[in-house]
């Protein structure tokens, strides 16, 4: 399974513009600090002027775990890789981690090991919904 | 303390909404205590994620001019939260007898436990993404915390299956548990995976019920029907880092300050503990509360539960009713219920021996919101 399907809010607007744009929107305080994008005020100051600045999109592999759907007949249950990465600017994210070829299918979860580089990616649900940040390895 | 003890039918129990579940185990633990209801003049509410119970209950109860009258959401915590209000509550005089229930209705007949939670994606924001990108429910954040304490500390799946086994054999014993069939180890790695690093074997059950406590004074509960269980000590945690940055996310949680603030409110110390009913939403929750306790040294609970400490006649005695893994999920009612039940004696076949001191813990959220209790047979450890 790839990513589901997902719509913008208020509070996910700009995200999702970042996203569509293929870049993943950090929230920055005037001390440059990052915070989550979801942060409505600074982790590390609590300031509450936050702009959104796009991140490199490199990380690291904090911990991943893989999901199963039911079994339906003899097919072997749906899998999905799930990962937090520790973005190279400092906040978490917890995105799946996919291959690196859109529409190939989760990562192969054998070998994964804390510290591996991933890299941030986007995909889309069919029909008209917002773009969703994964991560594929580096 | 804790004067009275109401449980309902626990498990695949159907046709009651959350709130009648609610409305008949206030109604059994004030007939447990000895007490009628006209007696209650406060009262606590908490629900599961269902919903379905408000401060509403003290109409369905018929109580009137209460004293105390609320609803507290803390997740997992709330049992243990509910118990220090009303024994703040009690101790400051606002009220004298204060009921503490929690009842929920999740099961359906026509489906299966699975569908129970989480299966309300949201479509749009911040959780819409977080479901669009496979993360719904909480079978994924606790896989993702297991994995990370796996990889840190070399805990392994068949260690956490010591626990699963463990506490299948104590529900053995438990006429009031859902799963009461022994289970091996083998057949914890063979069950499916739900999460990976989590089979099946590693995951809660689902309930229906209702289970409440009431909570009075000493002097007011030794003349009443049960043994007394007294409330000694009692802290609370909420680390605050829920989907965010976080160093102790699945190595360290708020036991591991709640835990020795409340033995220390007591008076007593880890090695006075005789038994231990711990959260255990998952059985890697288990593992890394008896680390944050200091049952063993942080990161060495994997080698610590497969020494074969746990389950009957180990020699720690610890969610001796089979916990939620196999016995029933009523959230933090799980484990403070079996702890009034051992602290009072009346455990019958999977009574521990000792049982003067039992610490009961509560966890919420993903390792998020905590709550510990110390519990005595007698009012001064």
């Amino acid at each position: 399974m790839s990513v589901g399907p997902v719509e913008r809010d208020e509070a996910t607007a700009e995200f999702f513009d970042g996203t569509a744009a293929g870049q993943f929107p950090l929230r920055r305080c005037p001390e440059g600090h990052f915070s989550e994008p979801a942060a409505a005020a600074c982790v590390t100051c609590g300031r509450t002027e936050l702009a959104f600045v796009p991140a490199a999109g490199g990380a690291t592999l904090v911990s991943w775990a893989v999901s199963y759907g039911r079994p339906a007949g003899d097919e072997p249950p749906p899998r999905t890789v799930l990962a937090i990465g520790e973005l190279d600017e400092g906040p978490w994210w917890w995105a799946q981690l996919d291959a690196a070829e859109p529409g190939d299918g989760p990562a192969d979860a054998d070998g994964l090991r804390v510290g591996q580089r991933l890299r941030v990616e986007f995909r889309r649900a069919d029909g008209e919904y917002e773009a969703v940040p994964v991560f594929v390895l580096a | 303390m804790i004067a009275g003890l109401g449980m309902t039918e626990l498990g695949r129990v159907y046709g009651q909404t959350p709130a009648r579940f609610a409305a008949d185990a206030v109604r059994l633990a004030v007939a447990d205590a000895g007490l009628r209801l006209t007696d209650v003049d406060g009262l606590l509410t908490s629900s599961g994620m269902s919903g379905g119970i408000s401060i509403d209950l003290q109409r369905d109860l018929g109580l009137t001019d209460l004293r105390l009258l609320s609803h507290l959401q803390a997740y997992g915590s709330t049992a243990g939260a509910m118990v220090q209000f009303a024994s703040m509550a009690v101790q400051s005089g606002m009220a004298s007898v204060i009921a503490c229930v929690f009842a929920d209705s999740p099961l359906r007949p026509e489906r299966g436990a699975g569908a129970a939670y989480g299966t309300r994606r949201a479509p749009a924001g911040w959780w819409g993404l977080l479901g669009a990108s496979g993360i719904v429910g909480a079978n994924p954040m606790y896989a993702l915390a297991a994995r990370r304490h796996m990889e840190r500390y070399s805990t392994t799946s068949e260690q956490l299956g010591h626990i699963a086994v463990a506490q299948r054999a104590w529900a053995a014993v438990n006429p009031a548990a859902q799963l009461r069939d022994p289970i091996t180890l083998a057949d914890h790695q063979a069950s499916r995976w739900i999460v990976e690093p989590f089979h099946l074997l590693d995951c809660c059950l689902v309930s229906n019920g209702g289970i409440a406590v009431v909570v009075t004074s000493a002097e007011r509960a030794t003349a009443l029907a049960q043994p007394p269980v007294h409330v000694l000590g009692w802290a609370q945690r909420h680390p605050g880092h829920y989907l965010r940055r976080d160093p102790d996310f699945g190595l360290v949680t708020g036991a591991a300050s709640a835990g020795p603030a409340a033995l220390a409110m007591a008076g007593v110390s880890l090695a006075d503990v005789d038994v231990a009913e711990l959260y255990d939403c998952y059985t890697f929750t288990v593992l890394v509360s008896l680390e944050d306790y200091g049952f063993c040294a942080k990161g060495e609970g994997g080698p610590f539960v497969a020494s074969g400490v746990l389950g009957p006649g180990g020699k720690l005695a610890v969610n001796t009713g089979g916990g939620q893994l196999s016995a029933y999920y009523m959230w933090g009612m799980t484990p403070l219920s079996e702890a009034v039940i051992q602290a009072r004696g009346q455990g019958g076949d999977r009574q521990a021996g000792a049982h003067d001191i039992v610490l009961v813990s509560g966890n919420g959220g993903v390792l998020d919101h905590h709550s510990t209790l110390v519990l005595g047979s007698a009012a001064t450890a």
